[in-house]
């Protein structure tokens, strides 16, 4: 009896305890979802209130009619796609072939993308600058989505070899003697077999695209040629105009897509990376 | 193996064609990858190769064009003078690492383990909901920390202490305080990823083990320091490592909080891979920017080698 009510206790305490950590890993976000929908920026300057005096809409209209928010938006788009289709279409069958062929130099060059991806990117930053300031791709998305590209290129590599692996090869030597072709092995076989790797990294690579914001910046001069993380940190830099709610509106809208499509993959991030770990 | 070199014994003319795939073959995975050799190269490869070179030159805003070769002396510059700045920088960044990583892991341990104490039946609520600060965009959530809780005037923290009766603080102006404000949200961030691993890695360890251990009248902190610790060093030492890179990297929390372009905050805390930014693009320093980001990056290789002993790739 006492150790029924003991363990209760301790049931509750724990529960006590959860909600306390949730509410608190919750609170900066919903404290912008509150700023976000509060009318009037001068109400919560002056006031020591949490709460807004009255809730509306008019911040999330703002944003997307005076503010070039759906032009961020497009260019945010077009460079995740380019950069996808860029990367997508060089690691697929770059990883393949490490996967499939024992050929000469392999590991080296594996070694080498490995060695090249530990090199944070932010540092050659100013290499690439000057590079595209010589061959005038500054300013240009498709410069961009081709810094974008290199660095997914190598994680891309990486992330569907190994799923390759795990495709036993018997299933090719199978179609081989069928007939099938190199290439049409690839697009009918291996390809649809290795489709949850496949997507996982494509939205991988599209998510780290829609964050991105020191390249986009950096590279980007002009404020119509913005993604949304550039124009997200514009709206926050310029301190004297003081659009906080106009900022918070933007970062609601910014992350509720991502936030969609992380819940939609979580499952197989989760599990991938802990099935390379136990490889290991 | 036998039926093999029968074939090639009975049908000789098949020989030329095999020589014709053989070669097929060895091209094969080259013409497969080179449009990912050409990308990384130019992209990737390139720019640390062209690092390294400006690393050996005087390139600054006033040699632009008219740099030349200085040898090491840019890495003298930044190892071997103590007001450089670089020095005190590795020294943040490994204070930075090392508590970071002390934190996160230990409370994301105890986090995790409480979760899997039997009847919690509002396990997957509260883990569902732990998991939004690591799925906002990571610039958001430093953004929305900036604006949201650090602010003097928007500030979460700030109303807070002012209704408290304190008086309004500027977390980010003052280094010790920027740095435990720059922690804090790097915990908010990194907790999530965590605590969703060591729950993911608890669910491998067999439940027959703490019966066993139970029977022979161990307690609950026994049963951790035992089974459960030991169990999970193998399976999370990758996720740990990995996560302790991406620590040691950070550069957005620094950066967005503390020193953006025209708002900077007053804190001069650096870590090195602000410091390298910083050089290259607030004080036009290529040069030393370049040399510290190669030692930097040399610092990183001996890292991950040593961390990578032992493993090797199948």
């Amino acid at each position: 009896m006492g150790k029924t009510m003991n363990k209760k206790i301790k049931l509750a305490v724990l529960n006590l305890f959860y909600v306390c950590v949730c509410l608190l890993g919750l609170v900066p976000i919903l404290y912008i979802l509150l700023l976000s929908v509060s009318g009037g920026s001068g109400a919560l300057t002056t006031g020591n209130t949490v709460f807004p005096e009255r809730f509306t809409v008019e911040n999330y209209r703002r944003i997307l009619v005076e503010e070039p928010f759906l032009r961020w938006l497009f260019n945010s788009a077009a460079l995740s796609v380019g950069t996808m289709v860029i990367a997508m279409g060089t690691s697929v069958t770059a990883s393949y072939a490490f996967s499939r062929f024992r050929f000469r130099g392999r590991n080296a060059a594996m070694q080498l993308l490995l060695l090249l991806n530990a090199f944070p990117q932010i540092l050659s930053m100013f290499a690439i600058f000057r590079l595209f300031r010589l061959l005038n791709l500054l300013d240009s998305h498709g410069g961009l989505i081709f810094i974008y590209a290199g660095s997914m290129c190598i994680f891309g590599i990486w992330n569907m070899k190994g799923y390759f692996d795990s495709i036993p090869i018997e299933i090719e030597e199978a179609s081989k003697i069928d007939g099938a072709g190199n290439l049409q092995l690839i697009v009918k076989i291996i390809l649809p077999l290795a489709r949850p790797a496949i997507i996982v990294t494509a939205v991988m690579i599209l998510i780290f695209v829609w964050n991105e914001y020191l390249f986009a910046t950096t590279f980007m001069m002009r404020e119509e040629s913005y993604t949304l993380a550039g124009g997200l940190y514009q709206l926050q830099a310029n301190d004297y105009s003081r659009s906080w709610p106009l900022f918070s509106a933007a970062a609601m809208l910014v992350s509720i897509p991502i936030l969609i499509v992380f819940f939609c993959v979580q499952k197989y991030m989760v599990s991938g990376l802990t099935a390379g770990g136990v490889k290991q | 193996m036998q039926a093999g070199a029968r074939t090639v014994w009975r049908v000789p003319a098949l020989r030329e064609g095999k020589r014709m795939k053989k070669i097929k073959k060895a091209i094969l995975p080259w013409l497969y990858s080179v449009p990912a050799y050409a990308l990384i190269g130019v992209i990737v490869l390139f720019p640390i190769l062209y690092t390294g070179y400006i690393s050996l030159t005087n390139m600054n805003l006033y040699h632009w064009q008219d740099y030349r070769f200085v040898g090491i002396e840019n890495y003298v510059r930044a190892l071997g003078k103590i007001d450089s700045g670089f020095l005190s920088a590795v020294g943040t960044t490994i204070i930075w690492t090392a508590v970071n990583m002390l934190l996160d892991v230990t409370l994301a341990y105890v986090m995790a383990v409480g979760l899997n104490v039997e009847g919690l039946r509002a396990k997957r609520i509260y883990k569902t909901l732990l998991i939004f600060p690591w799925a906002m965009p990571a610039y958001v959530s430093i953004l929305v920390w900036r604006v949201g809780m650090f602010n003097t005037e928007f500030g979460l923290l700030n109303k807070l202490l002012v209704a408290m009766g304190g008086t309004k603080t500027d977390f980010l102006s003052k280094n010790v305080s920027a740095f435990l404000s720059c922690m804090t949200l790097n915990l908010w961030m990194s907790l999530p990823y965590m605590i969703i691993m060591i729950d993911g890695a608890l669910q491998s360890i067999d439940r027959s083990m703490y019966e066993s251990a139970e029977l022979e009248g161990a307690n609950a902190w026994q049963k951790n320091l035992y089974i459960t610790i030991p169990s999970l060093k193998k399976i999370m030492a990758p996720v740990v490592v990995m996560t302790t890179f991406t620590t040691f990297k950070q550069f957005d929390i620094v950066y967005l909080l503390t020193m953006q372009k025209g708002s900077v905050s007053g804190s001069t805390m650096q870590t090195i891979i602000t410091y390298a930014h910083q050089n290259a693009f607030v004080s036009n320093n290529y040069g030393l920017s370049s040399a510290v980001s190669i030692v930097i990056f040399a610092i990183i290789i001996v890292f991950s080698a040593w961390t990578n002993r032992g493993t090797t790739e199948a």
